[in-house]
């Protein structure tokens, strides 16, 4: 790894979104991140889901896969497993990650595999223009809920706690450095983590905007809170409302998936993979033959 | 000539399906060929389970209709199964447990009946329940003259890591199967299968367990799925294995997350493979088009049981040819590859892999509940002997990425056989992006007119390619001018073989493995060149017969349809060639 890169290596194309999205300040905060990881664009692997959100893969130039909308996870899983050593990042939307995808959420967090997911949560679908999230404040119109969302919010912080992650974090887009803290060491951790991001949508949300947000928000520090008591990181996932935090909410320590794999402690699948011959091929069968004669 | 059927039927617990396992090996270490089939509906206890194993001196290819000995651990089995006797065949019971005589048919005089008192032993000897099975056995080694020690060996083998006492008592039960056995009835039936003096060493082994070699050998390296019946026992088999194999084997949450963690996993670069049935197909599909335009190989092995939905979940079918050729939105290559029997799904299996690798593109095992679950025994050669490479297509290594200028690896390149090099994810100058949306050579999204139909034509590209260097004509067994040619696919090559061996070869069979694409020329021409032609499938709506047409235009002549969840008979066969004034 080398010191710290320049963040200009990860640009690719200039941004399509609007003027004014939260996306820009994710995007600054990614590059950010990476660029202080060391990393350079081939030394990871990032998955994006479909959505805005999703449209990073052509703003951010580094091996990547772009998935299907709402299987970025179950792709960045399966890359962790085949190669563990390589750092692994899923950016989602939230219609992608908490909706269509949602089951994968809970089992990634089950498995602890050692990824980082960050969602832009904008309580929208924003390339569909507009209709409501998952995360949609209950009550909010929009194209597909003209008389309002009938559905409470899911919580996703409440939600990847209490299913297994062990690093969970929220950041705001209009805190840029603060969100690229938040991304170092959710990528650094090993473990699933989980960056919930609020992300205004200009277009489509006039309800959480910028202003919405720096009303409500708050940082979390030493002094407030302790992150490694999980009752307390469940209580700082219900603030909702008049205060929001932000920062670190829950860390703990447990053997991610592939610590658990002894089959894979020596080498990766990928380089047992591509050292395999026919000579290895000769000797699977003598190995599997017998018990069938 | 030595052909010898047995069915032995009881409730869920009494372990019939390792009766049927032993049998089978015994009857492959004497020296016989042997054919296993099960039917057991989709229930865990106190129901019917019922196994036939067919054991011949010469190859089966088959079960047949008509069974020899019916070894009844309960009445049920009796009443099932008694009109499928051939003439002058033998029904083992227990007079205590069973009352033959109320449920008697009065028209079969015919049937041998032989009392071993199994529940007697099991009281006697203090045997539980599950170790009835070995009773059954050491009954019938007696009965058709079998080699004790063999079943013997078989106990031991299976029960080794439960040590001494679990094998003794084991063995101790089938002795007095065996003793009372004779007691019983002294001659035993009129088929004997004795060890044979020489014997060729052969394998006995389902299709699960075969496609799961395949993997092994293939160099898989990541097997994800969902259980579904019948692909479970593909999951166990290589689960089982993975720790000493060193493959990891991944039960996902579902069938979408399955197939989206093993994508990830080979454009990581890894083998890798997922397995089901129709209904945890079907959730897959979306992503099999991602693999698709994405060129990320995947190997899918689809068991086909009958639908639609739930369907009958663990009987058989063919119903799923037509949307496995037509599964994914959008256009792209797919290659259907279908196994006949267990040789050929040990060495597709290890096609498939090198084929997914070579084209970039996804890759089905089509096969079904009767070929994956049946077992057969077969020369060890067919495995053993099978040569094959590894070929991993147009891989990149290290060393020929370094070469490229910095910046200059472009994972979806132009080329004249459509296929691109590929380079794996964290690699030095592996710079790139797999997109799932359309995109320009260097992966990047576009909607560009043009470069929308130059990656369309790439990728179609493929299809030609694979025509030419890798498509496989359908095979021709039996004499060459034949009358009538059967045509057909998958499992149905069993039936198909058996009944024309059992008539003397009075007919010849086109066997179709490699499904999709079709080669629309040779194919044409091939069955242009036909006489007399009868499809068999074991499925309502002919869809080979469909896909054929749709292709060639050719239509063929005669069908023989079966849509019942039960695998085609031989003896169905011979009938309707019958029907057609052959034979
Ligand atoms: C299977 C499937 N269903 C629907 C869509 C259409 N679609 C594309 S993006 C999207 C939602 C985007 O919302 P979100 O995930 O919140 O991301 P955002 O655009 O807000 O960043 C939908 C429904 C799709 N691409 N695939
Ligand atoms: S629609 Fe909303 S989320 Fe999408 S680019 Fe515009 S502002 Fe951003």
């Amino acid at each position: 790894m080398m010191e710290t890169t320049n963040p200009n290596v990860f640009a690719g194309y200039f941004p399509t979104w609007c003027p004014g999205c939260g996306d820009f300040g994710i995007w600054a905060s990614i590059k950010g991140a990476l660029a202080k990881l060391g990393y350079s664009p081939e030394e990871m692997a990032v998955v994006f889901g479909i959505g805005c959100s999703g449209n990073m893969n052509d703003f951010l130039w580094v091996d990547s896969f772009h998935a299907l909308h709402g299987r970025a996870v179950p792709n960045a899983v399966g890359i962790k497993i085949a190669n563990h050593k390589l750092p692994v990042l899923a950016i989602a939307g939230d219609g992608d990650c908490y909706g269509e995808g949602g089951n994968h959420l809970i089992h990634a967090c089950r498995g602890n595999h050692d990824i980082t997911i960050l969602v832009h949560d904008n309580r929208v679908y924003g390339l569909t223009t507009g209709q409501v999230a998952p995360t949609g404040l209950k009550g909010f119109k929009a194209k597909s809920t003209p008389q309002g969302v009938i559905e409470v919010p899911v919580n996703p912080v409440a939600l990847a706690i209490t299913q297994g992650a062990t690093y969970v974090a929220q950041g705001f887009a209009g805190d840029i450095n603060h969100l690229t803290d938040l991304i170092v060491e959710g990528v650094k951790h090993k473990g699933l983590s989980l960056v919930n991001v609020f992300q205004p949508c200009v277009t489509f949300n006039h309800v959480t905007t910028y202003a919405w947000y720096r009303e409500r928000l708050y940082k979390l520090t030493v002094q407030n809170h302790d992150p490694k008591d999980m009752k307390k990181a469940l209580d700082k996932s219900l603030e909702l409302d008049a205060h929001i935090p932000i920062g670190l909410i829950y860390k703990s320590e447990r053997p991610t998936y592939t610590d658990c794999l002894p089959q894979i402690s020596k080498e990766t699948l990928v380089d047992a993979g591509l050292g395999f011959t026919k000579d290895d091929s000769s000797a699977m069968l003598q190995k599997f033959v017998p018990e069938f004669l | 000539m030595i052909n010898l059927t047995v069915k032995i039927g009881g409730e869920a617990g009494f372990g019939i399906m390792t009766t049927g396992l032993f049998l089978g090996k015994i009857a492959t270490r004497s020296g016989y060929h042997a054919f296993e089939y099960t039917e057991y509906p989709s229930l865990i206890r106190g129901s019917h389970n019922v196994v036939g194993v067919r054991i011949s001196d010469e190859k089966t290819y088959s079960q047949e209709e008509k069974v020899d000995v019916l070894l009844c651990l309960n009445a049920d089995t009796y009443k099932r199964h008694i009109s499928e006797m051939k003439q002058g065949g033998m029904v083992v019971y227990d007079r205590d447990k069973t009352d033959i005589n109320s449920i008697k048919d009065e028209n079969r005089a015919d049937l041998v009946y032989v009392h071993v008192p199994f529940a007697k032993i099991l009281q006697e000897g203090a045997f539980p329940t599950v170790m009835l099975n070995n009773i059954a056995m050491g009954a019938l080694m007696y009965l058709i003259g079998a080699d004790f020690g063999i079943l013997k060996n078989l106990i031991s083998e299976n029960f080794i890591k439960k040590g001494e006492e679990v094998i003794n008592k084991n063995v101790n039960a089938s002795q007095m199967g065996y003793d009372k056995a004779r007691e019983s009835d002294t001659e035993g039936y009129k088929v004997k299968i004795p060890k044979k003096e020489s014997i060729s060493s052969r394998m006995y082994l389902s299709g699960n367990e075969a496609v799961g070699l395949g993997t092994l050998a293939a160099g898989c390296k990541f097997y994800v799925a969902y259980p579904m019946t019948p692909a479970s026992a593909l999951l166990h088999y290589l689960a089982a294995k993975a720790e000493k194999s060193g493959m990891v084997v991944k039960h996902a949450e579902d069938e979408i997350s399955v197939i989206n963690m093993a994508l990830g996993a080979s454009w990581a670069g890894v083998r890798s493979m997922v397995g089901t049935s129709g209904g945890g197909f079907a959730l897959m599909v979306e992503s099999v088009s991602l693999a698709g335009i994405t060129e990320t190989p995947i190997v899918i092995a689809m068991v086909q049981r009958p639908g639609p939905a739930t369907g009958m979940p663990t009987w058989t079918e063919q119903g799923d040819l037509l949307f496995i050729v037509h599964a994914g939105h959008g256009e792209f290559p797919k290659i259907v590859l279908s196994p006949g029997d267990v040789g050929e799904a040990y060495q597709l299996t290890t096609e498939a892999f090198n084929l997914a690798d070579k084209y970039q593109t996804p890759v089905f095992i089509l096969s079904d509940k009767y070929l994956q679950e049946g077992k057969q025994s077969i020369d060890r050669k067919e495995i053993e002997e099978y040569k094959f490479d590894i070929n991993r297509g147009k891989l990149l290594t290290a060393e020929k990425l370094e070469v490229l200028p910095k910046g200059g690896y472009k994972r979806y390149l132009l080329t004249e056989d459509g296929i691109s090099p590929r380079a794996i994810p964290g690699l030095p100058n592996s710079l790139q992006q797999a997109n799932s949306y359309e995109h320009i050579e260097d992966g990047h999204t576009t909607e560009d007119a043009q470069e929308r139909i130059k990656q369309v034509d790439k990728r179609n590209r493929k299809i030609r390619t694979y025509l030419s260097a890798d498509f496989k004509m359908p095979q021709l067994f039996g004499p060459k001018d034949a009358e009538l040619t059967i045509v057909s696919w998958g499992s149905m090559k069993g039936p198909v073989l058996q009944a024309m061996q059992d008539c003397g070869n009075k007919f010849n069979y086109l066997h179709f493995t490699h499904l999709w694409p079709l080669d629309k020329e040779k194919v044409s021409q091939v069955l242009k060149s036909l006489r007399k032609t009868l499809l068999v499938e074991n499925n309502s709506t002919a869809q080979l017969g469909q896909l054929l047409q749709m292709v060639t235009g050719v239509e063929l002549d005669n069908k023989l349809l079966k849509y019942s969840g039960r695998p085609v008979f031989p003896e169905e066969i011979l009938a309707r060639i019958k029907e057609l004034g052959i034979g």
